[in-house]
């Protein structure tokens, strides 16, 4: 099951609740069922659920007024940004309400002396680059998704992209935020200094899913653009000779912006999608070197020495229309599997870079199987895998096969060292893997910091941890205020 | 004094402390334990310590990973020279604060009986930067003028393990550089100064070490047009590995006559690209000179250095870049130098200028940790500004949830 039942108290109380919604925010409250419908999934569209309503709020003060609504009526809250979670972050709850950030949408400054800009969380990602291009800046995190994908989406989910290598996750890049905590009070974290000044708690809400609280707004690090560029193709005849040309040059020093990994399948698929004219090969290594001319020149002979001391041909791209088209292949990879199944799966491992060959040799055995495609495409450079897994839902069991699949692979990115994760989040969909990774004091661990945000445990319930009891059984003590709402009902 | 060399044995110390409501100071080399708000029992008796210089040690290196996992009571000095060998550093530019530490820990030492042979002692007979460990330095969030190219430890600490307030080994975070698994507990490790959880290993992703490094100073350079020339390094593609602002009342030690003062600007890279970033420095900053002892100035800048043989108290001010000049301008003290291209002010100052440097902080948005003082300036002062109500009620919440008696450190932060 995914969810525990909603609670029919709080489904009977439906009509009061949208009242009290619109008394806060008066042009913003979703109640029809049709309309409604456009919340029910995010990018997961395997799970679906109704939420009991939908609140659009403008501004931090309607943000604050709400949660403090929720505490008091004991409502659950699911925060959604562009609803382009890969792991069900945002799915609604039927008992639960879901807020919609996507109106509070403004960029409030733009401070190059101080390399930052600050604003709303309804901006995309894509829009802060585009703030401040002109000016030769640019905002770090790249998610696939960036036209779409808002910056307070990409703090709850800590999201990378294909920069992060080198460039770091958003964690890396964010330095403050103003956030309302479940109860409805605000607070400051970070900004324009650098450092804390007390526990890092903007490094802990980052990627914390939805389940601490709301981003109202964010101050971001800008970086300026670098004067060079160059992008490589490198083909290998062998899938393990791409892995072990990672590791050559990951070891040998070298910090590409961005290197990428995929293969036949993937490169079939995106050929016959957009023909960016991609080499006949097992297995293809798409890496960007960037900084002054110098350094690039020297990277890039470095990487062409390792690329054909693998085993592998090396192809080049200087300027930006042949770079871009290298690159659109591999941006296009995900809307290309469309082609090949009607449906798939996308999974996110993180693995040490050493185990690249044994873990995609352990991939194709499963594949063989289960009897379902899966393709792989990812971020090489920090072992980050994208393995899509191909299936056909109307198929009988197909998807209950490829979610099995799904697990089987991140059960074996742990046991090389990995993680289930690297940047999709844990959402529902990795959910019950959790213990795979981590101890039962583990999660304890992490389960009394949810409630020392959320005793009441009304934010996000039954997103990234299996089973919650009741914050009281931790020995928690909490210092809030709030008292944990009906006891009695079983909140996750 | 309990001396503990595994994690089992602080399970077994911590469930003992736990039992007998006893809260306990943790110490490995000993060197940050004038920071911080002295700790003290209900009884205002001094603390028992556990000492965990004994958790220490390598355990597993990985140079083509770009990996180290270590315990934390592995000396810095020992972790650099193992990573050196391969190339290789750790992104935050670690620092001991060498020169702040007043030796020795009379109070300290003499109210928890140490004997000779025990960790804090050692540092008092060994230069601090020996002593000093990994986990002290990414505990106290301490890093030098190289954080302004990797960041700080919180961004190079990808996981580790712990034992809680409740007695229980946990771990966070995890051993590969691309992870948002469950909650990012790493992140709270950094800056914590020993709060949350008493840590038995630590695992961090390092950076290749450039080959060549060169320092261009700017002389004769007012704060203002100082911090303004690095900052235009800052904004650049460059990725400089250090930019130092040096007034001149400072009397920097073996900088000369710099005038007004004197903007200091690193790059670490290989040998060609190194001298085209210099170029290209130039162009953006005007004539700048290169020296030689770069390295050992922003060593001497990041561990404290000006303030060796002084009796100031010493502040480290988080303010936004932009703001440094005007801040240092108004705290007025002639000691006092900017570092990360202006983000971190190092004052020294007179007892009466506390209330106005905490002020000047907090309304720039950013704090001014009191870093070295004497322990009744400390015990009044905190090591930063009480929080905002919610934010401190928070704060505790977070700590509760780790360690609900306050056993470690207790009132340290």
């Amino acid at each position: 099951m995914l969810f525990t039942p909603p609670d029919p108290e709080i489904l009977a109380r439906r009509d009061s609740i949208i009242a009290a919604l619109k008394a806060i925010v008066p042009d913003g409250v979703v109640e029809v069922a049709t309309d409604l419908s456009a919340y029910e999934s995010d990018a997961l569209p395997a799970y679906r659920e109704r939420p009991l309503v939908a609140v659009l709020p403008r501004n931090a003060e309607q943000v604050s007024r709400i949660l403090r609504y929720s505490a008091e009526a004991g409502v659950p809250i699911v925060p959604r940004g562009a609803g382009t979670s890969l792991s069900g972050g945002a799915l609604p709850r039927a008992d639960g309400i879901l807020i919609g950030m996507g109106r509070m949408s403004r960029i409030l400054e733009i401070d190059y002396e101080n390399r930052c800009v600050t604003l709303e969380p309804g901006v995309t990602n894509a829009a802060i680059t585009r703030a401040v291009e002109a000016e030769g800046f640019y905002y770090a995190p790249d998610p696939s998704s960036q036209i779409a994908c808002t910056i307070g989406g990409n703090i709850a989910e800590n999201s990378g992209g294909l920069h992060c290598l080198k460039y770091g996750l958003t964690t890396n890049n964010l330095m403050g935020v103003k956030f309302v905590l479940p109860g409805g009070e605000m607070i400051i974290l970070g900004g324009k200094a650098p450092g804390a000044g007390g526990l890092d708690l903007l490094g802990l809400i980052t990627g914390s899913e939805g389940l601490l609280g709301i981003v109202v707004e964010a101050t971001v690090r800008i970086i300026r653009k670098a004067p060079v560029t160059r992008t490589m193709l490198a083909s290998f005849d062998a899938v393990p000779d791409a892995g072990a040309c990672v590791a050559a040059i990951i070891g040998d020093g070298l910090v590409p912006a961005a290197m990428e990994f995929m293969d036949r399948a993937t490169i079939g698929a995106v050929e016959a999608y957009i023909a960016p004219g991609y080499p006949d090969a097992e297995a293809i290594l798409i890496i960007d070197a960037d900084g002054v001319e110098a350094e690039v020149s020297d990277a890039m002979a470095r990487i062409a020495g390792h690329v054909v001391a693998c085993g592998g041909s090396v192809r080049e791209a200087t300027e930006t229309l042949a770079r871009a088209k290298m690159w659109a292949g591999r941006k296009a990879a995900f809307s290309a599997m469309g082609r090949l199944a009607p449906d798939m799966i996308c999974m996110d491992g993180t693995i040490p870079r050493h185990a690249l060959p044994r873990v995609l040799e352990g991939i194709a055995g499963m594949s063989k199987r289960y009897g379902l495609g899966c393709c792989n495409v990812f971020h090489a450079g920090d072992g980050n895998l994208h393995p899509l897994i191909l299936f056909d839902a109307m198929k009988e069991g197909e998807l209950a096969e490829a979610e099995a699949f799904g697990a089987d692979i991140l059960r074996l990115c742990v046991e090389v060292g990995g993680v289930l994760t690297g940047e999709h989040g844990v959402g529902i969909e990795k959910r019950d893997l959790m213990p795979e990774m981590f101890s039962v004091a583990d999660l304890d661990q992490q389960h009394r910091v949810k409630c020392a945000f959320d005793s009441g445990g009304l934010f996000n319930p039954g997103k990234v941890f299996p089973t919650l009891s009741a914050c009281i059984e931790q020995g928690h003590i909490h210092v809030h205020g709030a008292q944990l709402p009906r006891p009695d009902l079983p909140r996750f | 004094m309990t001396r503990v060399s595994s994690e089992s044995q602080i399970v077994d110390f911590v469930r003992a402390a736990r039992a007998g409501r006893s809260p306990f100071e943790i110490v490995a080399g000993g060197t940050r334990r004038g920071v911080g708000r002295p700790m003290a029992s209900h009884e205002g008796k001094a603390l028992p310590v556990l000492d965990v210089s004994g958790v220490a040690g390598i355990i597993d290196y990985q140079p083509e990973e770009l990996i180290v996992t270590a315990r934390p009571g592995t000396s810095l000095a020992e972790l650099k020279a193992l990573l050196a060998a391969k190339n290789q550093c750790l992104g935050f530019d670690p620092v001991s604060w060498t020169f702040l530490t007043p030796p020795p820990f009379a109070s300290t030492s003499a109210a928890t009986g140490t004997s000779p042979a025990s960790a804090p002692m050692r540092a008092q007979g060994r230069r601090a930067s020996d002593a000093s460990t990994l986990g002290g330095a990414v505990s106290a969030d301490a890093s030098g003028p190289g954080r302004l190219r990797h960041g700080p430890p919180r961004d190079s600490l990808l996981g580790f393990r712990a034992v809680n307030g409740f007695g229980e080994a946990f771990r966070g975070g995890a051993k590969v550089v691309k992870n948002v698994t469950g909650f990012d507990l790493p992140k709270l490790v950094c800056g914590a100064f020993g709060t949350l959880m008493v840590l038995s290993e630590m695992t961090f992703r390092v950076y290749p070490r450039p080959n060549a490094r060169a320092t261009l100073i700017l002389r004769d350079r007012a704060p203002d047009t100082g911090f303004a020339a690095l900052r235009t390094i800052w904004k650049s593609a460059l990725e400089p590995s250090g930019l130092s602002y040096i007034p001149g009342s400072a009397k920097f030690p073996g900088l000369g006559d710099v005038g007004e003062g004197a903007a200091l600007i690193r790059f670490e890279a290989a040998e060609m690209p190194l001298s085209e970033k210099l170029a290209a420095a130039r162009l953006l900053v005007g004539g700048a000179e290169e020296i030689s002892e770069g390295d050992r100035i922003f060593t001497a800048i990041g561990e404290g250095a000006l303030f060796q043989n002084s009796d100031l108290e010493v502040w480290r001010v988080s303010v936004p870049p932009a703001e440094a000049a005007r801040v240092a301008g108004a705290i007025g003290s002639p000691h006092w130098l900017g570092d990360w291209a202006g983000g971190l002010l190092w004052i020294g100052a007179r007892g009466e200028d506390a209330p106005r440097i905490r002020a000047l902080a907090m309304e720039t948005g950013g704090h001014a940790m009191l870093l070295r003082a004497p322990a009744s300036r400390r015990a009044e002062l905190g090591l930063f500004a009480p929080q905002a109500p919610p934010l401190a009620a928070l704060t505790a919440s977070v700590r509760a949830a780790f360690d609900p008696l306050s056993l470690f450190n207790p009132g340290r932060l």
